[in-house]
């Protein structure tokens, strides 16, 4: 694979946009960030690891998913994210291509539609129910777990 | 129709240096612009004579004024990758048998007989029904689900709809029964964000009835369409679909009320399945849709949403911000229809409603 300079470099400079890019609050089966730079850092010819490839033992967690895993053929299982994580695709990319990747990230972590399409408290703070998003956000951040009496509340009185 | 793509990229810099231009351009007095090019030249033209005297800002606007819909958004990206697909060729066949829509009442030809419209009056009159609780029943729930589902519907050796073309065609997604559901639920997740900012007492149903008729749905399409035999491999279709669902739900909800990219990370999860070629500029595009139909359904009174007076902004349409004006002028529309509505007495009772129309 012969890649022009031109591509290598736009390809590290999105690389730097990547690492920029906000991590996720809980640990997803696949992260966009790790697998985007690897990706990427494959084009621009930069050593690193992929995301998948880091940690190469299973952890317990894997094991125990594995054994209780259900045979749903429909939906996407541990292994099979595991075989499209590891593919590598041809992309073809050219400099304008991924001229365009960057812009579209920097749109993204600018966070530009949030503020332009502004929906106000009417669907953050909806009426029904309130704090609907705030107490997911606490959730995941940890900040106030949902204790029993709470996660009973809400399962009795729907609030 | 005007094509801007090759031209510059769009949405440079922030939206602040937009806004003039995006008044002018709403002198149309519209939510949605239906030919946008045609509004594009309107706007340009408009914003040269007003700003002539600062050819700064007259650059700033000619440089920004390709308002674009998520559907040429999508379409200016050069990334030539076609997705590595994973999926087991098994396309949607449509059923042989008329399965849709089950009920008569539910097909669209169908006329209710003058004395069943008379009697159901009657009983509305008498027992001084709710008729906000039984429309969030099955009533918006078929409604509803209905609209999402038409979004991505496709069978094979049929002609895709327009709104499904930019999903597999722009978007390059499979088109397989999986994905359809993906698409049905993001869907599904702007209608319960604007559920959840009805009243409590009917928000709930509203959710509830959408997700009981999806469920019915699918069991359905999969026995008639996808040919599954038996009632233990639906089920687990099923149970894995609701998982999806859950997760799917959770990830949107965080992304939207956190950021973009938050929601954009949520997108590539589940619409895009974690695909590793993503296409940045797609995913862009994706998360404008959801921000532009949002931005939609929270200018819509409950007593709208109520009566069904909604339906997605299809992809090749672009939503512009509306002004204070604007928004008040609206405001002041809706609340004349309604408050004539309710004031007439010739109003059958199946039409009222106590939900508010100036929130």
């Amino acid at each position: 694979m012969s890649l022009q300079q031109p591509v290598r470099e736009a390809a590290k400079q999105l690389v730097g946009v990547l690492e920029k890019f906000p991590a996720e609050r809980i640990r997803h089966i696949v992260s966009f960030k790790s697998s985007q730079i690897g990706r990427f850092k494959r084009v621009a010819g930069l050593s690193g690891t992929d995301g998948w490839n880091e940690s190469k033992k299973a952890s317990i967690d894997e094991i125990k998913d594995i054994i209780s895993r259900t045979s749903a053929p429909l939906g996407l299982q541990k292994d099979l994210l595991k075989k499209m994580q590891a593919a590598i695709p041809e992309d073809n990319l050219s400099e304008q291509s991924i001229k365009e990747q960057i812009r579209a990230l920097n749109t993204l972590m600018s966070n530009k539609y949030k503020t332009y399409y502004d929906v106000g408290d009417k669907l953050y703070k909806p009426a029904g129910r309130p704090n609907y998003y705030q107490r997911i956000l606490d959730e995941v951040q940890g900040k106030q777990k949902e204790t029993f009496f709470s996660a009973f509340r809400t399962v009795v009185f729907g609030k | 129709m005007t094509k801007f793509h090759d031209t510059q990229p769009i949405w440079e810099g922030s939206f602040d240096c937009l806004a003039p231009f995006i008044r002018l351009k709403m002198f149309q007095n519209r939510l949605f612009q239906r030919q946008i090019g045609c509004a594009l030249q309107f706007g340009r033209l408009e914003a040269r004579s007003h700003f002539s005297r600062s050819s700064l800002l007259l650059n700033e606007l000619k440089k920004k004024d390709q308002v674009e819909s998520p559907e040429e958004l999508a379409k200016t990206s050069h990334m030539k990758a076609e997705p590595l697909d994973f999926t087991n060729h098994a396309p949607i066949k449509a059923a042989k048998g008329k399965v849709y829509p089950k009920s008569k009442y539910e097909s669209k030809s169908y006329q209710l007989p003058k004395w069943k419209e008379a009697l159901g009056e009657l009983v509305i009159r008498t027992f001084k029904l709710d008729m906000d609780k039984v429309r969030a029943g099955p009533v918006a729930g078929f409604y509803y689900y209905s609209l999402c589902k038409e979004q991505a519907l496709q069978y094979e050796g049929e002609e895709l709809s327009e709104t499904a073309k930019f999903f597999y065609e722009d978007l390059k997604l499979p088109r397989t029964f999986s994905q359809w559901f993906q698409i049905t639920l993001l869907h599904e997740w702007i209608l319960f964000v604007r559920m959840r900012a009805m009243p409590f007492k009917y928000g709930r149903n509203y959710q509830q009835k959408l997700v009981d008729r999806t469920f019915a749905d699918i069991e359905m399409r999969l026995f008639e369409e996808m040919n599954v035999n038996s009632g233990r491999i639906a089920d687990q279709y099923l149970k894995d679909f609701n998982t999806q669902m859950r997760g799917a739900i959770f990830a949107y909800d965080e992304g939207f009320f956190t950021d973009d990219a938050t929601l954009a990370t949520a997108v590539w999860r589940n619409l895009f399945s974690g695909r590793k070629n993503i296409d940045m500029v797609h995913l862009e595009a994706v998360v404008r849709y959801i921000r532009s139909q949002l931005y939609v359904l929270s200018r819509l009174s409950d007593r709208d949403f109520a009566m069904g007076n909604f339906k997605f902004v299809p992809p090749n349409e672009s939503v512009s911000v509306l002004t204070p004006e604007q928004e008040a002028q609206i405001k002041e529309r809706v609340a004349e229809k309604y408050k004539a509505m309710d004031a007439d007495p010739n109003t059958l009772p199946s039409n009222r409603s106590k939900l508010s129309y100036t929130n």
